[in-house]
């Protein structure tokens, strides 16, 4: 059976392939793991097996990096199979997916794009989302994704997009808080009044991650350590949501399994006194 | 104000267009939007390269890096991903490879594609729960006077690659921990393969001719006396007990389908 996520409060680390191995053999004493779902639509083999077996250890998160929530393709319903066949397989704490399209058109761009944030793109958004919980039988977590662009016609602020998906829906939110600070300096917001805007009891995992600041804006590539402007904003997002789940996310230049648990050992600390931290 | 629809369309063409361009609907001034969507740009492309670098990782060895991400970006134009799963993107790359203009020197380079995709495959494949007594004690269940018309299926992890093309030599000559520089001629022989994957990973066995022909006969759906009636005339004649030991004992037939 699932030991429930809700019963800790603690930092866990995204297990990419890498580490697999590793995390197998040493059995490091992180409180939760979380794997990107799609890594795991398959019929079976060795990489399966492995998370199974993980999954008697530890406490699992599923992460949709792919079912592209706000397309207005349809809903590809062998994707949403194959979630719901993993769900069962893993039985896990979380399930996570975007809110972005990643495709259209019959065509997968396999990346998180942002909505334009309208009315229209809301209730669409939100309908699909509900299709997906029907399906899955169960509460999604959505996350808020990073943008480089933002659209001329959206009539809602980002914040309040992503708060109405979570009264409407029901859905729980996966808070980014480091695609929140990425956002704030693309496009010129303040990142508190987006948590103040955030239903408390919706959120349900906060997401950490190191952005790129080489290019023409901030980019979100999972590939570097959480900034400290971040690691700041993340102490202010503790002080309003308490302890929530919280995850170290890195997918590009995959450092040692150390330093993420080091990453994740810096979160805990502030989930430990955050108001000793949030001054 | 454009449908959602149509600006998801329009921001995707603008994504996959050959030129810079500034994608559609945008706040910011078109210099600048340029410049935005080319992070979209970039990461899409860097996206793909690395999915299919990772699939296909003695390809990209063989041809260079610049050369494997400029086939990979016109990959990604020809045949575009269908799926939110991009582990099962690039299984139509050997074919695109094998008609890719600028690979025509490099017959044995979709057949190397091949080779790899056929692994990639075997990884993600059912496992079977079958043992080998079980499917002994299948066929000896069937009559003699049927045997011909059973079906044998094979394991799900099962792949047939045959290239005319030393394919195996150059797949191992160019592993990261090959020992030295060894020289493949390109003339020194076909090859008939067998990809599967059993407890202790994926393996590749070099086949004869006739047992290759008959294992691809039966997974493509073939009677066993079909099967055998298809390597007539196809290399040294096949020993049909010793090929069914060694199929049945190493995972490869999992099953028996009687008439």
């Amino acid at each position: 059976m699932s030991r429930p996520l809700s019963d800790i409060s603690a930092c866990g680390i995204g297990l990419r392939s890498p580490h697999v191995r590793q995390v197998q053999d040493e059995r490091p004493p992180v409180p939760w793991l979380e794997v990107h779902s799609e890594n795991y639509y398959v019929d079976g083999g060795p990489a399966l097996a492995a998370l199974v077996r993980l999954r008697a250890d530890y406490p699992l998160s599923l992460h949709g990096v792919g079912m592209s929530l706000g397309s207005t393709d349809p809903l590809d319903r062998a994707h949403l199979a194959r979630l719901a066949q993993l769900i069962e397989r893993t039985e896990p704490a979380l399930v996570s997916e975007h809110l972005c399209w990643s495709g259209v058109g019959g065509r997968a761009l396999n990346d998180l794009l942002p909505l334009p944030y309208t009315e229209e793109a809301l209730a669409h958004v939100c309908a699909r989302i509900t299709e997906v919980q029907d399906f899955i039988g169960r509460e999604l977590l959505v996350e808020n994704v990073s943008s480089y662009l933002a659209f001329a016609d959206a009539t809602i602020p980002e914040w309040e997009f992503v708060a109405a998906v979570a009264r409407r829906t029901g859905c729980k939110l996966l808070c980014d808080v480091n695609n929140i600070y990425v956002n704030a300096v693309n496009h010129g917001f303040d990142a508190d009044g987006y948590l103040a805007v955030l239903p408390r009891d919706a959120v349900a995992e906060i997401h950490l991650a190191g952005f790129d600041a080489s290019g023409p804006c901030l980019v979100d590539t999972h590939g570097a350590p959480v900034a400290p402007p971040v690691w700041a904003l993340y102490r202010r997002a503790i002080a309003r949501f308490g302890a929530v789940p919280t995850l170290i996310e890195w997918d590009t230049d995959i450092p040692p399994l150390s330093t993420l648990l080091a990453e994740a050992a810096t979160a805990q600390a502030i989930l430990d006194t955050p108001d000793a931290l949030a001054a | 104000m454009p449908s959602l629809r149509e600006l998801q369309l329009r921001f995707a063409e603008t994504a996959f267009a050959d030129e810079d361009a500034p994608p559609p609907f945008v706040t910011i001034p078109p210099e600048r939007a340029v410049e935005r969507m080319a992070v979209y740009r970039r990461a899409l492309c860097a996206n793909y390269r690395n999915v299919l670098g990772a699939s296909y990782p003695v390809v990209r060895k063989l041809v260079g890096v610049p050369f494997f991400n400029a086939a990979v970006d016109a990959f990604v134009r020809a045949h575009p991903s269908r799926s939110g799963d991009l582990n099962v993107y690039g299984d139509a790359f050997a074919d695109f490879l094998e008609r890719y203009p600028h690979a025509a020197a490099l017959p044995y380079l979709a057949d190397v594609a091949r080779l790899e995709w056929a692994q990639d495959e075997a990884q993600r494949a059912a496992d079977v729960a079958t043992m080998p007594d079980d499917v002994l004690a299948m066929l000896a269940a069937v009559p003699a006077g049927q045997l011909p018309s059973v079906q044998l299926v094979l394991a799900p992890s099962c792949r047939l690659v045959a290239s005319p093309y030393p394919v195996l030599r150059i797949w191992k000559t160019n592993q990261d921990d090959a020992a030295g520089a060894d020289r493949v001629a390109l003339d020194e022989g076909a090859d008939a393969l067998l990809v599967r994957r059993d407890s202790g990973g994926v393996s590749i066995e070099r086949l004869a001719v006739a047992e290759h022909v008959w294992l691809a006969a039966l997974a493509g759906g073939a009677s066993l006396g079909a099967a055998i009636e298809a390597t007539k005339g196809r290399g040294a004649a096949l020993d049909l007990a010793a090929a069914l030991g060694r199929r049945i004992g190493d995972g490869s037939i999992v099953g028996v389908v009687a008439p």
